[in-house]
This record gives C-alpha cells, sequence and structure tokens, in this order.
C-alpha cells in the first residue's frame, strides 16, 4: 500500500498543479465579478444587473435550444450509423470514419464563410440553421465517442444471442441494443451540448446571436458586468456537463470488456 | 481473421432474402442521411468557397485572390498564424502528454472520468469568457499578478501583455493542455500492463521497455496529438478576437473582417481565397493527423 501511494505521489502533484491553473483564473474572475467600486465593497450587483437584463433568458434559453437541436441531429444521424457498422456493415466503416472525421480538417472560418455565401435563403433567415451548423462541427468527436464506446461492447455476440433466443429485430433494438448504448449515447451528447454551448466563430460570422455572441456584445459597456456573465456562462456550463457526467456512468460500464 | 470469419457464419446462418433486405436497410439508414447531411451542411458550402475563390468582381476566373494571398499584410499573417499554431503546440503538448500519462498510468478509475469530462468542458472554452478570466487573472490589475508581485515577481516588468503573440499563447494553453489530454490519453491506456509484464518477465529494466517498446509505440500517437494542436491553434478565433483586438495579424481574424465588412478590399472573393489558404495549412496537418490515429487505433483498442 505505502510503495503503491508513493508512486502516485507525482501524480497528485501534477493533479494539484493543473486544479490550481484552472481553478485561478475562474476564482480570480469570481472575485472581479463581486467587486463593487462605487461602495467599495463586494455584492452580487454585477449579476443581478445581467439577470435584469430583458435579453438575458432569451439568448440563454435561445442557446440551450440550438444545442439540444444539433445534439438530437448528430444521434439521429449517427447513432443508427454506428451500431449499423458494428453489427456487421464492416466494409463502409473506413468510408464514415473518414467522413465524419472531415470537419476536424477544415477550419470553421473557412466553413463559416462558404455557409455565409452557399446556404439557401430559407436557411439564412432561420436561426435553428446553426444546430445544423454545430452538428456538423461536433460530428467528429460525437462519432469517434459514440464509435469507441460501441467497440467495447461485444454488440454482435449480444444481438445474435438475442434474435437466437427468438427476439424480433425490433425487440432487439429496443430491448437489448438500447440499454447497452446508452451510456455512450450520452457522452456524445455531452460532448456535443459542450461545442454547442460554447461556439462562437459561427455564430457570429454568420451574423445570428447567440448567448455567447450576446455576452460578447454586453461585454463592451460594462467591464465588471461581463465578467460577471463570463463566470456565470463558464460556471453554468460546467454544472449542466458535470449533471449529464453523473448519468453517463452506469451502463456503460457493466459490458465493457477492458480490464478496469 | 476472426471477424471475417463470424461474418462468413452470419451470411450462412441468415436466408439471403434476410442478408439482403438487412443490407439495403443499413444502407438506407445508415449511411444515406449521413451523406445528405454533409452534402448540404458542409460539401456544398466548401465547394462554394472553393470556386468562388477563383472568379473575379465580375465572375470570371482569375488567380488574382491567390496572388494577392502571397503579399502583404496576407503573407505576415499566414506566417504569424502558422508560428502561433506551431508555438501552442510545443507548450501544450508536452505538458498536456505528462498530465495525461500520470493520470492514465496511476490514477483510479473515478480521477480518470473526472478529469475525461473536465477537460472536454475546458478544451471548449474560448472567447471573450476565458480572455476575461485570465484579465482577472493575469492582467495588470489581476489577482494572480497582485499575488506574484508579494512574491517578489513582476511579470509586467518586461514588455509582456496579454493582449501580445505570448499573451496569447499563454491564453491558448487552458483549451489546448485540456485538448492534449483527450486526445493523447487513449494512446497511454493502450500501452498495456501485461506488456510491461511480459518485458519484465523477459529481463528487461523499466528504462528499456520505455525506450523499446512503449516510447515508439506512443511516439506516432504524440506527433498526432501535436499537429492536432497545431490546428486548432491555426484556426482558433473567438479567443484570438477576443484578446487580439487586431493587434496581431491572424489569418482567421482577417478572414473575419472581411466576411463582417469591417475592411474593404478591392476584389471580393479576397476572404475565399484566404479561407482556402487555411484549409490546405490546416489539411497538411490533419491528413497526417488522421492516419496516425487510425493506423494507432489497431493497437489501442
Amino acid at each position: 500500500m505505502r510503495r503503491l501511494r508513493l508512486a502516485s505521489l507525482p501524480m497528485y502533484i501534477a493533479v494539484g498543479i493543473s486544479a490550481i491553473y484552472v481553478l485561478l483564473p475562474l476564482l480570480s474572475a469570481g472575485e472581479f465579478s463581486l467587486r463593487q467600486p462605487a461602495t467599495h465593497d463586494y455584492g452580487f450587483k454585477h449579476y443581478i444587473w445581467f439577470l435584469e437584463l430583458p435579453d438575458f433568458a432569451h439568448y440563454l434559453l435561445l442557446s440551450l435550444g440550438l444545442a439540444l437541436g444539433a445534439a438530437a441531429i448528430l444521434l439521429i444521424l449517427l447513432v443508427p450509423t454506428a451500431i449499423w457498422l458494428n453489427l456487421g456493415g464492416q466494409k463502409l466503416r473506413g468510408l464514415v470514419e473518414f467522413l465524419t472525421l472531415l470537419p476536424l480538417v477544415i477550419p470553421v472560418v473557412a466553413l463559416a464563410i462558404g455557409a455565409q455565401t452557399s446556404l439557401p435563403e430559407f436557411a439564412q433567415t432561420n436561426e435553428f440553421i446553426l444546430s445544423f451548423m454545430y452538428a456538423i462541427l461536433a460530428m467528429p468527436y460525437a462519432y469517434r465517442t459514440l464509435d469507441t464506446g460501441l467497440k467495447a461492447v461485444p454488440l454482435k455476440t449480444i444481438t445474435e444471442a438475442a434474435r437466437g433466443l427468438g427476439a424480433s429485430w425490433i425487440r432487439t433494438i429496443i430491448q437489448v441494443v438500447t440499454p447497452i448504448v446508452r451510456g455512450t449515447v450520452l457522452s456524445a451528447l455531452f460532448m456535443t451540448l459542450a461545442l454547442s454551448l460554447g461556439e462562437f466563430t459561427l455564430t457570429s460570422l454568420l451574423h445570428w446571436d447567440t448567448f455567447t455572441t450576446w455576452v460578447t456584445t454586453m461585454s463592451q459597456g460594462n467591464i465588471l458586468g461581463a465578467i460577471a456573465l463570463s463566470v456565470f456562462s463558464l460556471v453554468s456550463v460546467f454544472v449542466l456537463l458535470m449533471l449529464i457526467g453523473l448519468f453517463v456512468k452506469p451502463a456503460s460500464n457493466q459490458l465493457s470488456t477492458e480490464e478496469n | 481473421m476472426s471477424k471475417s470469419e463470424a461474418t462468413h457464419l452470419d451470411r450462412k446462418g441468415t436466408p439471403a432474402w434476410g442478408a439482403l433486405t438487412g443490407r439495403l436497410l443499413g444502407l438506407f439508414l445508415g449511411i444515406a442521411p449521413l451523406l445528405v447531411f454533409m452534402s448540404v451542411f458542409f460539401f456544398w458550402p466548401l465547394w462554394n468557397v472553393l470556386w468562388t475563390s477563383f472568379l473575379g468582381n465580375e465572375g470570371e476566373f482569375t488567380l488574382g485572390n491567390y496572388v494577392l494571398v502571397f503579399q502583404e499584410p496576407y503573407l505576415s499573417a499566414f506566417k504569424n498564424s502558422i508560428g502561433l499554431g506551431l508555438i501552442s503546440a510545443v507548450t501544450s503538448s508536452i505538458p498536456g502528454a505528462i498530465l495525461a500519462y500520470l493520470i492514465e498510468s496511476r490514477g483510479s478509475e473515478r480521477l480518470r472520468r473526472l478529469i475525461a469530462s473536465v477537460s472536454s468542458v475546458l478544451a471548449n472554452t474560448g472567447g471573450i469568457p476565458l480572455a476575461f478570466m485570465f484579465i482577472a487573472a493575469f492582467g495588470m490589475e489581476g489577482s494572480a499578478t497582485m499575488f506574484l508581485k508579494l512574491l517578489g515577481w513582476n511579470i509586467y516588468a518586461g514588455d509582456f501583455t496579454l493582449f501580445s503573440f505570448t499573451g496569447i499563447v499563454f491564453v491558448y494553453t487552458y483549451f489546448q493542455i485540456p485538448m492534449m489530454v483527450i486526445v493523447f490519453s487513449p494512446a497511454i491506456h493502450g500501452i498495456r500492463n501485461e506488456w510491461q509484464e511480459a518485458a519484465r518477465n523477459l529481463g528487461a529494466t523499466r528504462f528499456q521497455f520505455w525506450r523499446n517498446v512503449g516510447l515508439p509505440l506512443i511516439f506516432p500517437s504524440f506527433i498526432a496529438a501535436f499537429l492536432l494542436l497545431f490546428a486548432s491553434a491555426f484556426s482558433a478565433f473567438a479567443t484570438a478576437r477576443a484578446m487580439s483586438s487586431g493587434t496581431i495579424a491572424l489569418v482567421p481574424l482577417m478572414i473575419g473582417n472581411l466576411v463582417d465588412g469591417n475592411v474593404i478590399v478591392d476584389s471580393f472573393n479576397l476572404g475565399k481565397a484566404l479561407a482556402m489558404g487555411m484549409v490546405i495549412v490546416s489539411a497538411l496537418a490533419m491528413i497526417p493527423y488522421l492516419i496516425i490515429q487510425r493506423r494507432a487505433a489497431r493497437w489501442q483498442s
């Protein structure tokens, strides 16, 4: 036991330094955001300021909606593909991997300039176009997460067993495949939400306003208020994703073939 | 080998019509929607960038936009962006790799999970919130700056500012190191304990194992992750925009200014040629990345 702990010491030091490095800017910003220069004390004035802005709730809900939209689009597109590939469509695996990784190769700015000039009129006038574009940006991460998660499970053997015992395809998918892939699907959802909620480049270059671009606009008038907004947006994304993270844990591990 | 055997058995076992409908259904549900979706929202916009980059103001074919790319100020912007990408990749890949190694080799399952989810949040931070956090901590009046001053180190004694090239590289580490941890951890995870044990049983020392087996295995993955970090910093837009406010010429910012109409240039399609230039630089880094990742995936899973 003692030897183990000593071997882990460098790790704890590294994790400690990382934690300080991650928290320091966040805590400093938190401290700044509570300053009230007029009265020389601390308080929630700047938080109340942005909470009372009429646009605050609007843009927050819009960003959440767009992120959920992107996640829904990606999961509908990719989950059947990933399951199918892991059940036997091996020949096309290379093609799908190549396609889904392509958005990683193209700088977002380049995609934005193309989307700005080429998307059809109806797409340019509806902000839900952003969900589709976010889905493109998150695709490499989401697909990789799904594929790695599914590879770790002997999906083919399990479905064959279910089929062999007389379950219909539909029943196999609902009662056998779905519970197995739930954890993996949630991880992919997590990646997509994290990316979409913070997306700025495409949004601003396509001249839409979401929560991220709104924060940027608001930051020009009130610096301490903007710091408060920044802290709020970072902390809330953190909390939201940690909450999802809690649910990611269960199902995926039971059937994992990896040893710990 | 065993995989092809399994499909072979499977084919024998199911009636032909079942296999056929299954395959059609697979094609229909599995890949067709993906192709359609990507064509509309990915390939079509990019195809547009490509062909309009060869068009002049009157819609005539020209290479003029690309000639401009190789002139000032665009040439220096490309140099700056590539330099930023390289330096950021160096400063983030090394600490990221060390952190990934320590966590993967010694961390508990729970810690690894925690680091993984924290990293994927941090890798997505950027823009104004990130800029403000760093200003609050390391700005002229920042808490960390004040604290370091108390310890006798004035980081502003030289000509350092957060809004310089060095400052941007420093801010980028906040999302680049977590990105490195995410990308590099699977490679370290793939070094099986059994291999270490096998090497030890054959009489190898720990050092010999790493020199002859471990490092050669993970080195390609390190290069791949390095290239990814390069591409990420090279094309980052939101943070660069929040931090530099036009003081440093970077290609993404120039394209952004052209798109927003902040800057008017004589040729309308210059922005597209600049964008194609970015695609080429990024592809030069990302294609080797994808190839290495694919080869590494064979032993990592």
